[in-house]
């Protein structure tokens, strides 16, 4: 009786296997998502959405890949999967796949790489280099911080926070742009120096814990009205404590987060799909540009802040489209850089209490 | 003294899963079987439970609707051990390696359930908390105890302080807690007078899921706005504070508030100003509590108060 079954399960495999690859052609467009799954409300949802919109619009076949863990060795793997699932184009969210892109990008020099948030090099940063097939993407991060910083002060808040995830340069030119953002606003509207106060932090994480939970609800306890939540799930932790004080507000991150919470006033954004699109829409025109990287900022819609739902008290349409005509123009001069420390901002209206880890 | 109250209220969403969830792992070691399930089973009662809130939050909200998730949570949870419970009761299995497994597999089953029953597919389940009391009637009128207490709390904080006291007197004052104990410490012994070991370890397992399951729901309800299959390392803590607690209730509550402070210090000393003054790197406050278990394990491993049978599977044969 067993032998039978197993038997039929052979059987059943081998069948099953078969027909799989009588299918042929298999996924054009492939996505490997990084740390977190395909709805993570952020990075992989954002490019995932681009790519499925693209997908349909142009009838073509698209699959994702989830890697076994987050290593260089299981993204490596996870973009083998996909070639070897048919795929032309492969779209990887994410600095962490910098170092396997690099890899890849010679392996498989008939397959198109678009690289999100990052430039692809060695393991030891010694060497970069951008292969003719791949697509670097990368997005001024400090703009969107910017604008969530000068809405935050032109609403009338003066005590504000920062909640960083792990201190990547990413989230490193988000908090410096919300600092200087707001800095920007408080001049203008003729704030006295040292008027706005920022509590500032990287959790190291990008989880929601009790920790960061407990650490924003004290922020906010001791008078913090408003905190930019830039870490992931960090950003759960914080909306759960504004949610059990009145009053209090939170700006979210990546995509427009609105509907996790009643407390999110409006959000940072990164064009994600916006940019999955271009790239896919630049290929098939037979427009690829590898080779190159893209900064994606208000010049070409990469960044913005989320009006559509916000719930700003009076910060207005106006006021946005103002202000991002001020970034565009070069009325505002936002400092991009990520390796130097909060001093070297040379803030006067803000005054920054960083708090460790 | 508002930085007090808050500093205590803080504490509590901290104590009252740990001590939920520690006090769980005593019912199980306590009669014999090694838990270190927790964490998993955490996940799967938090799962159940917010899934629930998610579902039914149209039609119902606040303390109504925490009651029934307080439920679906501590039965989701006693029916997702009773796997660990069977392997290493019935199949006599080493229970750390069951206790892995569940652990390994209670994630991925929330994210597979979660995406397949939720309409929009997607593995966080999103929910609205209405469950914080601003104020108890009466009782937070109180000066001083009323604020520390009775003020933006949750329901949950009391159920987890009856449930510390419940625990206590089933567990030095009654018969099953008697039984209970004996079956940790030599089941040999007490199946010779009649009581059936299966049985008892059975009920330890059980109790234990339950309370885990319940911790996961506090868990999550405290600290977040949605469930997004994880409990962040929580079980795992509850398992050091059941050992700082040396498997007595009471202790384990002193054990469960001492972590939970530190906690709360570690992640809260940048908004109280004379912890600011002191200049002592959170660091320090968060590794206090581990470093404190480790100082009692170094002087309690002589008379360590664990269960003598935990982890040994009963053969009722090699009495």
């Amino acid at each position: 009786m067993k032998k039978l079954l197993v038997l039929c399960l052979v059987l059943a495999l081998s069948l099953t296997m078969l027909a799989g690859c009588g299918k042929g052609s298999g996924f054009e467009l492939a996505l490997v998502t990084d740390l977190g799954t395909i709805d993570d409300k952020s990075f992989n949802q954002g490019s995932w959405e681009g790519l499925k919109k693209y997908a349909t619009e142009h009838n073509k076949t698209y699959q994702y890949y989830q890697p076994s863990e987050a290593t260089n060795a299981a993204y490596l793997e996870a973009i083998d999967l996909a070639v070897k699932g048919g795929a032309k184009v492969i779209v990887t969210p994410g600095f962490l796949f910098e170092v396997p892109v690099y890899m890849a990008q010679t392996r498989y020099p008939d397959v198109k790489f678009v690289l999100l948030d990052g430039e692809p090099h060695t393991e030891d940063y010694a060497t970069y280099k951008t292969e003719a097939n791949t697509l670097c993407i990368l997005y001024a991060e400090e703009q969107a911080g910017f604008m969530a910083g000068y809405a935050a002060v032109k609403d009338g808040f003066t005590k504000l926070g920062f909640q960083g995830g792990m201190a990547v340069p990413a989230v490193i030119r988000y908090g410096y742009g919300f600092l200087q953002g707001a800095e920007a606003a408080a001049r203008e509207m003729g704030l006295p120096e040292g008027s706005i106060s920022v509590m500032y932090n990287y959790s190291g994480d990008f989880a929601a814990t009790p920790e960061n939970q407990a650490r924003a609800a004290g922020w906010y306890q001791s008078g913090t009205e408003v905190i930019f939540a830039c870490g992931g799930a960090v950003g759960n932790s914080v909306m759960a404590a504004a949610e059990a004080s009145t009053g209090k507000y939170v700006i979210g991150v990546d995509v427009d987060q609105y509907a996790e919470s009643n407390t999110v006033i409006s959000s940072a954004m990164k064009m994600l799909g916006n940019s999955v699109y271009q790239a896919l829409e630049a290929y098939y025109g037979n427009k690829w540009d590898g080779g190159k990287t893209w900064v994606l900022d208000v010049n070409n819609d990469g960044v913005g802040l989320a009006m559509d739902n916000a719930r700003w008290r009076s910060f207005s349409k106006a006021d946005y489209d103002a202000l991002y005509k001020g970034i565009k123009d070069g009325t505002y001069k936002i400092n991009n850089a990520s390796d130097i420390s909060i001093a070297d901002l040379g803030l006067k209206y803000v005054t920054v209490t960083e708090v460790a880890d | 003294m508002n930085t007090l109250f808050f500093l205590i209220q803080q504490t509590m969403f901290f104590t009252i899963p740990l001590l939920v969830v520690a006090l769980g792992g005593m019912f199980s070691e306590r009669s014999g079987v090694i838990n270190i399930a927790l964490e998993g089973i955490m996940i799967m009662g938090g799962f159940c439970s917010i899934l629930f809130i998610s579902f039914m939050q149209d039609t119902m909200a606040g303390q109504p609707l925490l009651l029934l998730a307080i439920l679906i949570a501590m039965i989701s949870g006693a029916v997702f051990s009773l796997l660990h419970a069977y392997a290493s009761i019935n199949m006599k299995a080493d229970q750390t390696i069951s206790g892995t497994a569940l652990n390994l597999m209670a994630p991925a089953v929330s994210i597979f359930a979660a995406r397949m029953i939720q309409p929009s597919g997607v593995q966080q389940i999103q929910f609205t908390n209405t469950f914080r009391i601003a104020k108890v009637p009466v009782l937070g009128d109180i000066p001083i105890l009323g604020d520390m207490f009775f003020q933006n709390v949750y329901l949950t904080t009391y159920i987890g302080v009856a449930i510390l006291i419940i625990a206590a007197i089933l567990l030095y004052k009654t018969k099953f807690g008697l039984r209970l104990r004996a079956c940790g410490e030599h089941p040999q012994a007490a199946d010779s007078v009649g009581v059936n070991v299966y049985r008892m370890r059975y009920a330890g397992v059980m109790i234990s899921g339950a309370l885990g399951g319940l911790g996961g729901l506090i868990f999550v309800v405290t600290t977040s706005t949605n469930f997004n299959a994880t409990v962040a390392g929580y079980g795992f803590l509850a398992l050091a504070v059941l050992i700082f607690g040396q498997w007595n209730p009471w202790r384990i509550a002193l054990a469960a508030l001492f972590f939970g402070f530190m906690k709360t210090i570690s992640a809260t000393y940048s908004s109280i100003p004379w912890l600011v003054q002191l200049q002592v790197s959170g660091y320090v406050y968060k590794m206090i509590p581990y470093i404190a278990t480790l100082v009692v394990l170094v002087f309690s491993s002589r008379n360590s108060q664990a269960p003598k049978a935990a982890g040994v599977p009963y053969d009722q044969g090699a009495r």
